[in-house]
């Protein structure tokens, strides 16, 4: 095969996903989400049923030139085009991610546009990248006028938001959470591995990463989406028991308490299925997380409470317990 | 890597691929007032092109190392802006003047094919595929200056608003070209307008953008190819255009229609059209499957092609209306 475009080797790659409950009363069938996600007409939507209704938008680009988010201050100027898509999962939780890749080196001067966009998702540093230092400024969030890719995942969400196949009206309240990421070249020899995952403020979570070279980041970011959405759905269920005063023994709270977690059963807890679409060697990524703090350890405590509350409103109040005295 | 034993053909791009020549020589367009002008014209016109295209034909041997290339000639009748005549009086009138001039036409395409063929919005498939060219300063919010329907080269110039009391009026400030060398060529181009009804028309270097992604293979929709040739085997033309194929072959033995590299002898009046047609190509983001089939192709056969679409195209101006 010849060789593609000259590219130095990416030394960095970064993104950022937003996930959030899609706000329509019912989910949405496979020919609609096809639809919803129609960005670009005569580009396809990718549908899978396989091991759940999945459906991606084709890709999108933005063009960029500003400086890099650093975090020893270094204004490197880069240009090039940021990757955005939109997916779909279950027909119910929506998820925009934007991404590129940065090589290690750039020209002195800007190229011509041209030569950018048949380098889709390439950000080009002019001169030198201090990689270390941009990842880390990357994942301390940009200040105003730096390469943003949030800013990016935002506006897609927006357009996404706004199709009339939505009617405005979600079968809950939920918040929608960021997902930052930044993947760093690995140790020759080494395997990919995730350094950090970070729950921060404000529904933000940060991921680093460290990756082999060649490895391609629409991977990466596959990994990175599936860690957005495992993680989203935990965040919504623990938020929906964290609202229920259980135990409270009133029988009014009964309806309450089913009432608040219906809706995990009806939308959310067949959607747990960690690594089902990213492949096999950054799947692999998912293990630490799993032994500590363990997601799909706390996901099965989840599941079993909200089983566990709803069995026991299924039983006649009369018979569930013995009411406080007034 | 292990390949996984199970696969969905619709969760997976696929794109389909289309053979190529070496180069794609376009002879010239014709508009209804070419038409109109009579035979003579399209008698000077071929003329005229005729020392050109033996110039492009020996440039295209020297870049294929002295080997005989694969060319293919083309031919663009405008039947969108304006319907005139029928194909059954224009065509073997075009085809006896080129032959006078002693050039064969491979290939017949019709303006209106760059909008719509068959089902398939293709000018608006490409609309969509319009990645504009970032100024300095763009972070990743949506340029606030983007104009939709028009297509620039750089910044355009900000709004004057009228004076406020008490405020100076802003004075004028230039557009600027983000390419600039020390100096601004700034162009702004009218991509397409609508009508009272909505009915959209694409403007003419916006199809002769399409045009040209056509005769370099980067075409897509759904990864299926668009504008493939037609066997030319009715014995004559028919009475309407629409009856036409958007491209024919009219050579049986020509090389492939599309080609690495496309080159078109044209009268100089045609110079702001494909200077705005530069413009558009330079931030068309092409099918990126189609353009690796492209890269990889040209690459095996040694004849590299420029990185950039816009540079993959070249033209020769004849002094000339």
């Amino acid at each position: 095969m010849a060789p593609r475009q000259s590219t130095p080797p990416a030394v960095l790659a970064c993104g950022e996903i937003r996930t959030c409950l899609l706000p329509a009363r019912q989910a949405l069938d496979i020919r609609s989400a096809a639809q919803l996600l129609g960005l670009r007409p005569g580009e396809r939507v990718l549908l899978s049923e396989r091991p759940g209704l999945y459906a991606r938008s084709p890709d999108t680009l933005t063009g960029v030139d500003c400086p890099l988010p650093s975090a020893n201050g270094a204004r490197v100027r880069a240009v090039g085009t940021v990757t955005a898509h939109a997916a779909l999962t279950e027909g119910r939780v929506l998820q925009t991610s934007a991404h590129c890749r940065l090589p290690g080196t750039g020209p002195d001067q800007r190229r011509p546009w041209g030569e950018y966009l048949v380098r889709p998702g390439v950000v080009e540093p002019l001169g030198k990248l201090p990689h270390e230092a941009v990842a880390q400024g990357v994942l301390g969030g940009p200040r105003h006028g730096d390469l943003d890719v949030g800013l990016i995942a935002d506006g897609l969400l927006t357009r996404v938001l706004r199709h009339p196949l939505l009617d405005q009206r979600p079968p809950f309240r939920s918040r929608p959470t960021r997902l930052r990421w930044a993947a760093l070249p690995a140790a020759p020899g080494e395997g990919p591995s995730l350094e950090r995952f970070t729950l921060a403020e404000d529904e933000l979570r940060t991921v680093r990463l460290r990756v082999p070279e060649g490895t391609s980041d629409a991977g990466i970011a596959a990994l990175c989406d599936d860690l957005a959405l495992h993680d989203w759905l935990l965040t919504t269920v623990v938020r929906m028991l964290d609202g229920l005063r259980l135990g409270a023994g009133a029988a009014q709270d009964a309806d309450a308490v089913v009432r608040t977690l219906r809706p995990a059963v009806d939308h959310l807890l067949h959607l747990w299925m960690p690594g089902a679409r990213v492949g096999r060697r950054l799947a692999a990524l998912w293990d630490p997380l799993e032994e500590r703090p363990g997601f799909t350890r706390q996901w099965q405590a989840l599941v079993q409470r909200i089983r566990d509350q709803l069995t026991l409103h299924a039983i006649p109040a009369a018979h569930r317990e013995v009411e406080p005295a007034p | 890597m292990t390949e996984s034993v199970f696969s969905e053909t619709a969760a997976e791009p696929r794109t389909q691929s289309v053979p190529l020549a070496h180069l794609s020589l376009e002879l010239g367009h014709l508009y209804m007032e070419d038409f109109e002008a009579g035979p003579e014209r399209l008698r000077a016109h071929f003329a005229e092109v005729r020392p050109w295209a033996e110039a492009a034909r020996a440039a295209a041997t020297a870049r294929a190392g002295g080997k005989r290339p694969r060319i293919s000639t083309c031919f663009l009748i405008d039947d969108y802006f304006t319907r005139f005549s029928t194909p059954a009086e224009v065509v073997p009138m075009l085809l006896a003047e080129a032959e006078r001039a002693g050039l064969g036409v491979d290939y017949l395409a019709r303006e209106s094919g760059c909008a719509v063929t068959g089902k398939v919005p293709v000018a608006e498939a490409v609309a969509a595929r319009i990645v504009e060219s970032p100024p300095p300063g763009s972070y990743g919010l949506r340029p606030p200056a983007a104009q939709t329907g028009w297509l620039a080269n750089g910044e355009r110039s900000p709004v004057a608003r009228a004076p406020q009391a008490m405020k100076r009026a802003v004075p004028w400030q230039p557009p600027h070209e983000t390419a600039a060398r020390r100096h601004s060529i700034f162009l702004d181009v009218e991509l397409w307008s609508d009508d009272a009804d909505g009915v959209r028309t694409w403007s003419c270097p916006f199809l002769a953008a399409v045009w040209q992604l056509a005769r370099l293979g980067l075409l897509r929709n759904e990864g299926e190819a668009l504008l493939a040739p037609q066997p030319h085997t009715a014995a004559g033309f028919p009475d309407k255009w629409d009856e036409l194929p958007s491209l024919l072959r009219l050579n049986d033995r020509a090389a492939p229609f599309s080609a690495y590299r496309t080159c078109s002898v044209l009268p100089t009046r045609f110079l702001p059209v494909e200077h705005a047609v530069r413009v558009i190509l330079d931030q068309i983001e092409a099918d990126p499957a189609a353009l690796e089939q492209v890269t990889d192709r040209s690459g095996r056969e040694g004849m590299t092609v420029p990185p950039s679409v816009a540079d993959r195209i070249s033209y020769v101006y004849y002094a000339g209306h």
